[in-house]
C-alpha cells in the first residue's frame, strides 16, 4: 500500500511538472506583458528595452530554466503586475476557493442523492420524470446565464442576497449554486441508475425476502453500493468544478483562485500563472490520489496488490 | 486666481472671509473644508490597482485611482486644466531645467515632511533602472534632479522637455517620503503606502475590497466623506446590479448599452465624460495604394462614423475630425471632419487610379481595455461598400502586441491611445514615431510640433494646434474615428462629477443632506 501511494506521490511530480512546461509555453506563445505593463505612450525602443532588462526576450526555455531552478525552492518569483511574491498571493485565495468549491459540491450531493434515490425507487412515476427534467435543466443551462439570472432576481428584484463578493453565507449562496446546477444534474442521474441496478441485485431481493422493509432494503443494503460510483464521479468532477469556478468566480468577484488565475493569465503574469497551476494541479493530484484510496477503503472488494 | 478674488473683494467680504478664516486657525483646521469628513461611500469599480508603488502601475485603472492617496507636484482640476499641488509654482530656467517651488508645511501620511529631499528621491527612484520602473518611458527625459534649498527643486532634463510639469502631474509625479520608502522596502511600498494624498489606505484585501480613510490633515482641506469602501466588481453585470440593489452608492464604468436604462430610474444618477481615448485606423502610408493622400482621404469619406457611433455605442460618444481629443489643449472644434460621402470615396479612388478598388488587409484585436474589434468590423463593410475588400484579422490584444513591436502590422490597423496628458503633440509625436506600425512622417508637422513644444505656456501653445488639425486632418494618414464617452453611475446618497482626464479623483465626493 505504501509502495503504492509513494508510486503515486512520484507520478503526480512528473504531471505537475508537465502542466507547468505546457502553461509556461503556451502562456509565452500568446505573447508577452511587455506591452500590457508598459504605459500607452512607450515607443518600440522603450519596449524592446523593458523586455531585454526583465529577460523576455530570451528563449522560452531559457525563461523556463530560469523559473524552474528557483521554483524547486518554492520561489516562484515575484508577480510581475502585483511585485509581491507568487505562491503566497496564490495560497492566500485557496480558502476561498475551497469554501466555494466544497459548498457547491456538499449543496449538489445533498440535492442529487435523494433525488436521483427517489427517481430509482419510483422509476417511471412522476418523482422520476421530475428528477430527470430537473438534472435535464440543470445540465444544459449555462452556469455563467443562470449566476446573472441569480443576481437580477434574487438580489436586485427581491434584495434577498448581496449581489457579489465574499462575507458572510448569504454571499456563498448564488456562486455556490451557479457552480453546484451542472455536478447536481450529473449526480442525480449517476444515482439513478446505479440505484436501479443496485434495486435489481440479488442481494437486495435476498433482503426483501427476509421481510426487511423498503425503507431499510434501499438505505442499508442497496444506496451504500450505489454510492461507490458517486465518489469516483465526485473526485474526478472536482477538476471541472475548479475550472467552472473560474467563470463564476470571475462573475461575482469572488476573491479565490480562478479570478485571480484569469487576471494573471490576461495580463501574462507568468510567475502567479506558474504558482497557481503547481498549486491546483497539485490540489486536483492529492484529491485524485485520495478518492482512490477512499475507493479501496469503501469497497472491500478490490485491494491494491 | 488670488489676484481675481482682490480685485472683487468688498470691505464687507473681506471682513467675513477674515471671520471664517479666525475661526478655522481657531479651531485648528487651517484648511477650506470646515467641517470634519463624516459618513461611509461604497464604490464598485471594474478593476483595483495593481500595486500602490506609484513606480510599478500597470495600466491606465491604476494610475486613475492611487491618486487618491498621493500628490503629483502638479495637478487637473475639474476641467482639465494644469493646476499646481505639491508644487506651487514652475518655470523652465533653461531649455534643459525646470525648476519647482515645492509647497510647505505638507507632511506624508505617517508624518514625515514633504521637501525637496523627497522629490529628489522620488525621481531618482523612478529613473534608477534597478527600480524597473513601468512607468520609465513617461520619465525617460529627466537626467537629474538637483536639491536647490529644502523647498526648490531644479529637474535637469536630457532634451527640452515642455511637457515636464504634466509628467510630474498625478500620472506619473506621485511622491513617496526617502524615510518611509526606504524603511520599509519594495514590497511593502505596493500594499502601504505613505503618499500625501487626501485618503490613507486603511486596508487592501486584493480582489475583495480596499479601505480608504479620510486625510484630515490633507493640505487642500479634509475631503468631505470620512471612509471609502471601494470593491472591485468585475463584471459589468454585477456592478450595475450591486448599484441598483443599493449596496453601492458610485459605480464605473457602465457598458455604452445600460446606460439609457439606468437614466431612466429616478434613484440612480448617471454622468458622462468623453474619456480622452481616441479611436482611430493607422494606415501604413509606406505601402501602396495608402500612399496617395486620395486613397486615404477615400477612407475616410467612406466610413459612416457618425453611425457608428450611433449604433455601437448608442450615441456616448464624440466624433472626432483629428487624432485630437476634445478635451486636448488646443482641440478646434472648427476643424470638420471628413463627411460621409461614399460617392466622393469613389470618386477620389478612381482619381487614384482604382475605380474597381482594392483588396487590402486590416488588423482588429480582442481583449484590450476598450473594444476594438466590432467597430473595425463595421468599418470594413464601409470600405467594402466602396469597393475596398478587406480580409479582417481579429488578434487577442497580448498577441497583436508583439506584432505591432516587431512591425507586422496589416496596412491598416485599429487602435486606440489615450491622450493623458491631454496634449496633442504628445499624442501626434507617438503616432508618427516610425515604429510599431505608425510610419507617418511629415517635415512640416515636425517643424509645427517643434516650435509648439518649445512654448512653455499653455495659453500660447494652444491656438497654434488648429494649423496642426488643419494639416493632420487634409493628410489623412489615420482614418479619423471617436472618442467614446465613459459613464459613471451613483445613487441619489451621493454628490460626484468625475474629472474629464478619467482620473477617479475622490476627493471632491460628498454625501448629500
Amino acid at each position: 500500500m505504501r509502495a503504492y501511494i509513494a508510486g503515486r506521490l512520484a507520478a503526480a511530480v512528473l504531471v505537475i511538472l508537465g502542466v507547468s512546461v505546457v502553461s509556461f509555453v503556451l502562456t509565452f506563445l500568446t505573447g508577452d506583458p511587455a506591452e500590457i505593463m508598459l504605459p500607452p505612450g512607450a515607443t518600440a525602443a522603450q519596449i524592446a528595452k523593458f523586455r531585454a532588462d526583465w529577460g523576455f526576450d530570451d528563449p522560452v526555455f531559457v525563461q523556463y530554466w530560469r523559473f524552474l531552478k528557483r521554483a524547486v525552492y518554492g520561489d516562484f518569483g515575484n508577480s510581475l503586475r502585483h511585485g509581491q511574491p507568487s505562491l503566497p498571493l496564490i495560497a492566500a485565495r485557496l480558502p476561498a476557493t475551497f469554501q466555494l468549491t466544497v459548498t457547491a459540491m456538499l449543496l449538489a450531493i445533498a440535492l442529487a442523492v435523494p433525488l436521483g434515490v427517489l427517481a430509482a425507487m419510483r422509476r417511471g412515476g412522476p418523482m422520476d420524470l421530475l428528477a430527470m427534467a430537473v438534472a435535464l435543466i440543470g445540465q444544459s443551462v449555462p452556469n455563467f446565464w443562470l449566476a446573472i439570472m441569480m443576481i437580477l432576481l434574487f438580489a436586485v428584484s427581491w434584495g434577498l442576497l448581496p449581489t457579489s463578493g465574499r462575507g458572510g453565507i448569504a454571499h456563498v449562496v448564488m456562486p455556490a449554486a451557479a457552480i453546484a446546477i451542472n455536478l447536481m444534474a450529473l449526480l442525480t442521474r449517476l444515482v439513478r441508475s446505479t440505484m436501479i441496478e443496485m434495486l435489481s441485485e440479488d442481494y437486495v431481493r435476498t433482503a426483501r425476502a427476509k421481510g426487511l422493509r423498503e425503507l431499510f432494503v434501499t438505505s442499508r443494503h442497496a444506496l451504500p453500493n450505489a454510492l461507490i460510483p458517486l465518489v469516483t464521479v465526485v473526485g474526478l468532477q472536482f477538476g471541472y468544478i475548479l475550472g467552472g469556478a473560474v467563470v463564476i468566480e470571475t462573475i461575482f468577484t469572488w476573491p479565490g483562485v480562478g479570478l485571480f488565475t484569469i487576471q494573471a493569465i490576461l495580463n501574462r503574469d507568468y510567475p502567479v500563472v506558474q504558482a497557481s497551476v503547481f498549486i491546483l494541479a497539485t490540489a486536483v493530484v492529492l484529491i485524485n490520489l485520495a478518492v482512490d484510496l477512499l475507493y479501496v477503503w469503501l469497497d472491500p472488494r478490490i485491494r491494491v496488490t | 486666481m488670488s489676484s481675481e478674488i482682490r480685485r472683487t473683494l468688498t470691505r464687507r467680504d473681506a471682513l467675513r472671509l477674515l471671520g471664517v478664516t479666525t475661526a478655522a486657525v481657531g479651531l485648528n483646521i487651517g484648511a477650506p473644508a470646515l467641517a470634519a469628513p463624516t459618513g461611509e461611500v461604497k464604490i464598485g469599480l471594474a478593476a483595483e490597482p495593481n500595486t500602490f508603488d506609484p513606480h510599478l502601475t500597470v495600466g491606465r485603472n491604476t494610475q486613475i485611482f492611487i491618486a487618491n492617496v498621493y500628490d503629483g507636484l502638479t495637478a487637473r482640476d475639474g476641467q482639465g486644466n494644469l493646476v499646481p499641488a505639491l508644487a506651487e509654482s514652475w518655470k523652465r530656467s533653461s531649455p534643459t531645467t525646470w525648476q519647482f517651488a515645492l509647497r510647505r508645511r505638507v507632511k506624508f501620511h505617517n508624518g514625515d515632511d514633504f521637501n525637496a529631499e523627497s522629490v529628489k528621491f522620488t525621481l531618482d527612484r523612478a529613473t534608477n533602472p534597478e527600480t524597473k520602473a513601468t512607468i520609465s518611458s513617461e520619465l525617460s527625459t529627466i537626467s537629474a534632479t538637483e536639491i536647490v534649498d529644502p523647498y526648490t527643486v531644479n529637474v535637469v532634463t536630457k532634451t527640452p522637455d515642455f511637457l515636464l510639469p504634466v509628467r510630474l502631474g498625478e500620472l506619473f509625479g506621485l511622491m513617496l517620503s526617502p524615510k518611509h520608502t526606504n524603511a520599509a522596502g519594495k514590497e511593502a511600498i505596493a500594499i502601504k503606502p505613505n503618499g500625501t494624498g487626501p485618503f490613507k489606505l486603511l486596508s487592501w484585501a486584493k480582489n475583495e475590497r480596499l479601505v480608504l480613510e479620510a486625510n484630515e490633515n490633507y493640505w487642500r482641506g479634509a475631503p468631505s466623506v470620512k471612509t471609502l469602501v471601494v470593491r472591485p466588481i468585475l463584471e459589468d453585470a454585477a456592478r450595475i446590479a450591486a448599484l441598483q440593489a443599493g449596496e453601492v452608492d458610485l459605480i464605473a464604468p457602465i457598458p455604452h448599452v445600460r446606460i439609457a436604462e439606468l437614466q431612466r430610474n429616478d434613484k440612480l444618477v448617471v454622468k458622462t465624460i468623453a474619456a480622452p481615448r481616441i479611436f482611430h485606423v493607422t494606415i501604413d502610408v509606406r505601402k501602396p495604394p495608402f500612399d496617395n493622400v486620395k486613397v486615404r482621404q477615400a477612407l475616410n469619406y467612406a466610413v459612416d462614423v457618425n453611425v457608428i457611433l450611433k449604433t455601437l455605442y448608442f450615441g456616448h460618444g464624440t466624433r472626432l475630425a483629428t487624432v485630437v481629443d476634445k478635451g486636448a489643449l488646443g482641440y478646434d472644434p472648427s476643424v470638420q471632419p471628413y463627411p460621409y460621402d461614399p460617392n466622393k470615396a469613389k470618386a477620389l479612388l478612381t482619381e487614384a487610379g482604382f475605380p474597381n478598388g482594392f483588396e487590402t488587409e486590416f488588423d482588429s484585436f480582442t481583449g484590450s481595455i476598450a473594444d476594438h474589434s466590432k467597430p473595425a468590423e463595421a468599418i470594413a463593410g464601409y470600405l467594402q461598400k466602396v469597393g475596398i475588400k478587406t480580409k479582417l484579422n481579429v488578434f487577442e490584444f497580448s498577441a497583436f502586441g508583439p506584432r505591432r513591436v516587431q512591425n507586422q502590422t496589416s496596412p491598416l490597423f485599429i487602435y486606440s491611445i489615450g491622450d493623458a496628458y491631454l496634449e496633442p503633440s504628445w499624442v501626434i509625436r507617438w503616432l508618427t514615431q516610425g515604429g510599431l506600425g505608425m510610419h507617418y512622417k511629415n517635415p512640416r508637422l515636425d517643424e509645427m510640433l517643434t516650435r509648439i513644444e518649445a512654448t512653455d505656456d499653455p495659453k500660447k501653445r494652444a491656438p497654434q494646434y488648429s494649423d496642426v488639425q488643419k494639416l493632420i486632418r487634409d493628410e489623412a494618414p489615420f482614418i479619423f474615428l471617436y472618442q467614446a464617452d465613459a459613464a459613471f453611475g451613483m445613487s441619489a446618497r451621493v454628490d460626484y462629477t468625475p474629472r474629464p482626464d478619467e482620473t477617479q479623483w475622490l476627493y471632491p465626493l460628498k454625501l448629500k443632506g
